[in-house]
This record gives structure tokens, C-alpha cells and sequence, in this order.
């Protein structure tokens, strides 16, 4: 597809501006189209950006012409917005959690395969290029055979009690931290080492949030014996930005990684992986490619840009609504496992 | 208006951000906790000849600003190079309220601005009428704290730039610059990872005598599209245009100085920003931008 690809963005909070800037810059693409409920954000965003705005989906979906949407609304309403997508023959990109549960994203993703649509959910971590590396030598077995790992995460997102009245207040609207933040680390487990068998020993803790859980951690068993934590907590003052850590053990060694960096412990010299006996250390500065505009960290380009490489060249995609559905399987389970053991604690 | 200076010294150090370890970044906060340790560094930085700063109008700069204006009698004359706005503090409220809801903060709430939705006839309806008024009120609001400070140029904070820039919204780089140079009386910059998109977009738009600021490192590291188009527009702009501050000439601790300022002293560029806060760093990067010209 060598013509210019039209998309439409519906929601303009903080991730559909980000997503309108980034892809509005990318070479071939242009927003043409903005849906939001807020009278204000549609009113700058047609006056400033020049593009058509509408104030709610069906409008935009019945006037424009259009290649692609990226769909950034609270995941409560997705599934319905999502089925006229796909109805209209629109490749869709959609930020994550995606849906509220695993059997509608599994509908949901076969909708989306059946018509041959490009769906990507907006799981940025795996774009980001240290984590890419660490799956790159994972997989060739840097470490050797894996059989522990941790899946982390930290933000001070929540750090005091706030009104919980927004639609982040609630998990019916998927708000809380499983949700919104360890949804992060279940789909880099998820992208490292595949789905678990059993998810057991969850608790979830309330530090400031009064609905919903701002703690969450849990234990992920493979039938293959392979075993892994979680741990996730975003009323963590002590770090300053998100931040996503993972932890491998494995029997030639230890690999540990954030999106700046990774350290790698080896056991033994490795030639073909050109590493030394004990620490070594790769940062970001010597992975990373480029990415054709930046805004607000090269991940978060570099999916878009896959986005529409999909589109035009039909590649398969690294972070596909049925990635999504099996991250929202796990998250499922967190919460079963969670009540359950619950239940026998009262 | 004067050039700008060669050598600026920039504040990343002083306030925990570290792009490659939030260890060290931490670091760098405890030891930064007093102010008598940041003019320690300033110090450090006249003393090897430095005489122009770049400051972000964050929750620490004002006290930063107040005690050198206390003791500018004991200090050398300061260029001021402050970037706006601090991006943190718009982003935590956005995070907790919603775009929406962070816009009615800001203009009924936020004491800095003084009971902005009271200036603005008609409040958050107007906003969506004329969002420049809002946007000259804030740059107001955050450049108070440097008032009767050599201000020469006025930067915009990446992520704001960028986002912009993106979005296409030409009236806000208009507006800002004729805002900055009639107001302030100084020249309006913009910080930006995409230095020839936002060059390119600025001819296009007709707005000139900017001062862009962007990083300039030999490995392309925060350097969009890439290294190649990055040293093509530099080689092809004319300072009389646009000059450029170069940013990140270490690629966050990648490049050793020596072979990074052999580097940046080769490009057009008419000035650098960097950070450090020992004494012999200090020293040695104002000697390697300084060596060639």
C-alpha cells in the first residue's frame, strides 16, 4: 500500500494525544479524525490540529474514510466499540488492558483474524529494544535452561488518596493496578516465557486506593517446572517513572533487565555469545535502533511503526489481540485466585 | 541579539534524572538534597569559566533562582537559559484527573497562576476558544520565578515540543515566539528529539531566529529519524536562522568525553549544554568544547 494511510483515533486523554502525535508524524499516515466526549478537547483539537472531530464513534464511523483507528478509551466499553470496528473493516490498534476479561478478547481477537484485520494491542514493553535483546538471548539460551524468574514492576503512580470518582476508580471500568500496571508485567512473562499453567498464592493490597488494589504479587507454576513471581506495586514513591524489571535464573547464569538496561551473570565464559565469566552489563545506548519521531520514548514509536508496517506489508504482529486475550487470561486467574484465597482466610 | 553562549551549564544532575540508572539517579538526588551542594557545583562550573545556565522552572529552581539573585553581588555575570514547563508536575495531575480534569485544575485552582479562570473571562469555555491565551498565561506562570534574571533564550521542554510538533499545532510556535521575544525580550527555544522535523517545519511555517536545542551524539542516540538526516540538517542550516544547542553529547554516558566532543566540535553547531558535578569533569568538558571552534 504505497497511498497515505488515514486513521482515527477515538479518545483523546493523555494516550490518544501521545498515539495522534507520534503516528500523525510517521511518514504516509495522517490523522484525519478525533472522537471524544469532551467538548473542550474536540474544540482545541479541531481548531489546533486541523482534523475532523466527533463526539462519540458512531458519527466518525458513519462520515469518515478511513485506513486504521487506534482505540484509547477506558477498556469498559471496548468490546462493543470494537465489534463496529471490525464491522467497518478497520485495522485497529488498541490501548492496553485491551478488554475486561478473557473470553470477550477471544472473540474479540477471532473477529478481527477472520476478517484479516491488523489488531495490536498496546503492550510497549515488548518494542522496547533491551527487553527485545533480553528475549533475543533468552531464547538462544544465554543463561541456559530457565527455571526461575520475576516479573516486576514500580510507580509511584497512587501516592496518596485521590478521588476515586473517574472511571480509574473501579475494576467494572478497568481501573486498580492489576489492570492498568501489571497488566505490563503479565505480558512480559507472557513474551518471555509463555503462558502459565497455574497461577496461585495471589494477594492483592490496598495502600491508598480505596476500590480497587494498588499491590498485587503473585506465584506462576509451568507444568514444565519452570516458576516465576509477580510483583507489582504502584504506590511506590521511591522510584520516579514507571519502571519494569525482570529477574531470570537459569542454570548457566542470571539475567536481570529494565528498559535502560541488562546485566548478565555467567557461570562460565561464552564465546558465541561474546560474554565474560561473571557481570556484563548491555545498556539501551547499545541496543537501540531509531525511530523516525520521537515523543515520549522510542517504544512507544517503534509500535506504531510496526502498526502500520503491518498494514502495508501484511507482517505478522509482535503484540496481537491474541496476546492481549491471554494476558487478560492471567488476569482473570490473578482475580479468581485472589478471592479464593480470601475466602479462606474470612 | 547577542549570540548565544558557547558553553552552557545544564541542571539534569542536580535533580535525579539519569537516563541510564535510576541507582545513580537516586544517588544524585540524596547528594543534591541541600542547595549548598548545587552551588557547590555552580561554583565549580564559574570557576572553569562557565557563565551561562540552563535551569528547569521545576519544584527546586525557584530557591535556586532566589539565592542567586541573593548573591549575585558575589557571583559572575549569568546568562539565563531557563527550559519550561516543569513537565512532571502537569503530568502527575493529568495522571490523577484526566486531561479534562488537570485543564479545570489548572485554570480555576493552581495558586501559581493566581485564580487564572478569573483572568480568563468566561474560564474553561474560553480555554476552547483561544487555548494561546491559556498558553502564554502558563508560560507567565512558569517563568515568574526568574524575573530580573539575564534571560536570553527561553526553551520548551521536549516532550512539549515534540507532542506539538507532532500534532501539527503551527499557532503555538507562533505564538510562544512572538510571546517570548515581546515579553521577555528574549529568544524563543524549543528542545526537541526531532531536530530536522521541527527545522523543516519551522521554514515551512515561516518562524525564524530560533534557538534549537537537541541531542548531538556520534552513536544517533535520541537523535530522530536518525543520525544521517540529523547531520544533514545541521550541516545544511544557517545559524542566522536557527542556532542549535547541542544536548546529550555523551548519549547518556555511552561515549567517552574525549571522543564525544571530537565529534561535536566537527558539527555546526553554535552551542552545547551539558551536565556534571565533579570538578575534573567539569573542567575537562568546558576544555573539549572549548579546544575548536
Amino acid at each position: 500500500m504505497s497511498t497515505e494511510i488515514r486513521v482515527g483515533i477515538i479518545g483523546a486523554g493523555r494516550m490518544g494525544l501521545t498515539h495522534h502525535s507520534i503516528i500523525n508524524a510517521l511518514p504516509g499516515v495522517s490523522v484525519t479524525a478525533v472522537v471524544d466526549p469532551s467538548r473542550i478537547m474536540t474544540a482545541l483539537i479541531a481548531k489546533y490540529c486541523g482534523v475532523r472531530t466527533y463526539g462519540d464513534h458512531q458519527a466518525m464511523l458513519a462520515r469518515e474514510q478511513l485506513d486504521a483507528v487506534l482505540l484509547c478509551t477506558p477498556p469498559a466499553a471496548n468490546a462493543e466499540i470494537l465489534e463496529q470496528l471490525a464491522a467497518h473493516g478497520l485495522h485497529t490498534f488498541v490501548e492496553k488492558p485491551f478488554l475486561l476479561n478473557a473470553p470477550s478478547a477471544i472473540t474479540i481477537a477471532r473477529r478481527f483474524a477472520d476478517a484479516g484485520l491488523v489488531n495490536q494491542v498496546g503492550y510497549v514493553n515488548r518494542f522496547n529494544a533491551v527487553f527485545t535483546e533480553a528475549k533475543r538471548l533468552l531464547d538462544a539460551g544465554v543463561i541456559g535452561d530457565v527455571i526461575r524468574f520475576r516479573s516486576e514492576m514500580f510507580s509511584p503512580t497512587i501516592t496518596r488518596e485521590t478521588d476515586e470518582s473517574g472511571w480509574r476508580g473501579t475494576h467494572a471500568n478497568g481501573g486498580g493496578a492489576v489492570y492498568e500496571m501489571a497488566a505490563h508485567s503479565i505480558d512480559l512473562i507472557d513474551y518471555l516465557f509463555g503462558q502459565p499453567d497455574v497461577v496461585t498464592g495471589t494477594w492483592m493490597s490496598s495502600v491508598f486506593s480505596r476500590q480497587v488494589e494498588d499491590i498485587v504479587s503473585s506465584t506462576l507454576l509451568y507444568r514444565d517446572g519452570r516458576a516465576g513471581q509477580l510483583y507489582v506495586n504502584w504506590s511506590d514513591t521511591s522510584y520516579r517513572k514507571p519502571t519494569n524489571k525482570i529477574e531470570v535464573f537459569g542454570r548457566e547464569g542470571r539475567l536481570l533487565a529494565d528498559q535502560h538496561g541488562m546485566k548478565i551473570y555467567r557461570s562460565t565464559e561464552s564465546d558465541a555469545f561474546e560474554l565474560k565469566v561473571g557481570w556484563n552489563t548491555i545498556y539501551i545506548t547499545d541496543v537501540f535502533e531509531s525511530v523516525p519521531f520521537y515523543v515520549r520514548g522510542m517504544e512507544f514509536t517503534a509500535q506504531l511503526d510496526h502498526f502500520i508496517a503491518c498494514i502495508r506489508e501484511r507482517r505478522p504482529n509482535r503484540c496481537s489481540f491474541t496476546d492481549g486475550a491471554a494476558t487478560l487470561g492471567v488476569i482473570d486467574r490473578l482475580f479468581a485466585d485472589f478471592a479464593a484465597t480470601r475466602g479462606v482466610l474470612n | 541579539m547577542a549570540p548565544i553562549d558557547r558553553v552552557v551549564f545544564g541542571d539534569n544532575q542536580f535533580f535525579g534524572i539519569n537516563h541510564m540508572s535510576q541507582d545513580k539517579a537516586q544517588a544524585m538526588t540524596e547528594r543534591f538534597l541541600h542547595i549548598d551542594s548545587i552551588f557547590d557545583v555552580y561554583q565549580m562550573a564559574f570557576d572553569s569559566g562557565v557563565r551561562a545556565v540552563m535551569l528547569n522552572s521545576n519544584d527546586r529552581a525557584a530557591a535556586i533562582c532566589d539565592r542567586f539573585r541573593a548573591e549575585a553581588s558575589c557571583l559572575p555575570a549569568i546568562s539565563w537559559y531557563p527550559s519550561i514547563p516543569y513537565p512532571h508536575k502537569y503530568a502527575s495531575l493529568v495522571a490523577e484527573k484526566g486531561l479534562v480534569g488537570a485543564l479545570n485544575d489548572v485554570v480555576f485552582h493552581d495558586s501559581a497562576l493566581g485564580g487564572l479562570g478569573r483572568i480568563l473571562q468566561g474560564g474553561i469555555a474560553f480555554v476552547s476558544r483561544d487555548g494561546m491565551q491559556l498558553m502564554r498565561t502558563l508560560v507567565d506562570a512558569e517563568m515568574a520565578m526568574f524575573k530580573s534574571l539575564d534571560v536570553r533564550v527561553i526553551f520548551v521542554q521536549n516532550i512539549v515540543t515534540d507532542l506539538l510538533l507532532g500534532l501539527g499545532v503551527k499557532d503555538f510556535f507562533a505564538d510562544y515566539c512572538e510571546h517570548v521575544r515581546r515579553k521577555y525580550q528574549a529568544k524563543p527555544g524549543f528542545i526537541t528529539q526531532n531536530l530536522p522535523a521541527l527545522r523543516e517545519a519551522l521554514i515551512a511555517w515561516g518562524i525564524r531566529d530560533v534557538v534549537i536545542c537537541a541531542p548531538v551524539n556520534k552513536i544517533g542516540y535520541l537523535m530522530s529519524p536518525d543520525l544521517d538526516t540529523c547531520e544533514r540538517a545541521t550541516r545544511d542550516n544557517d545559524p542566522a536562522d536557527y542556532e542549535i544547542m547541542a544536548m546529550s553529547t555523551l548519549a547518556s554516558g555511552a561515549l567517552p568525553a574525549i571522543e564525544a566532543y571530537d565529534y561535536v566540535n566537527a558539527q555546526n553547531i553554535q552551542s552545547v549544554v551539558f551536565g556534571a558535578s565533579s570538578r575534573a569533569n567539569i573542567e575537562q568538558t568546558v576544555r573539549l568544547i572549548s579546544e575548536r571552534r
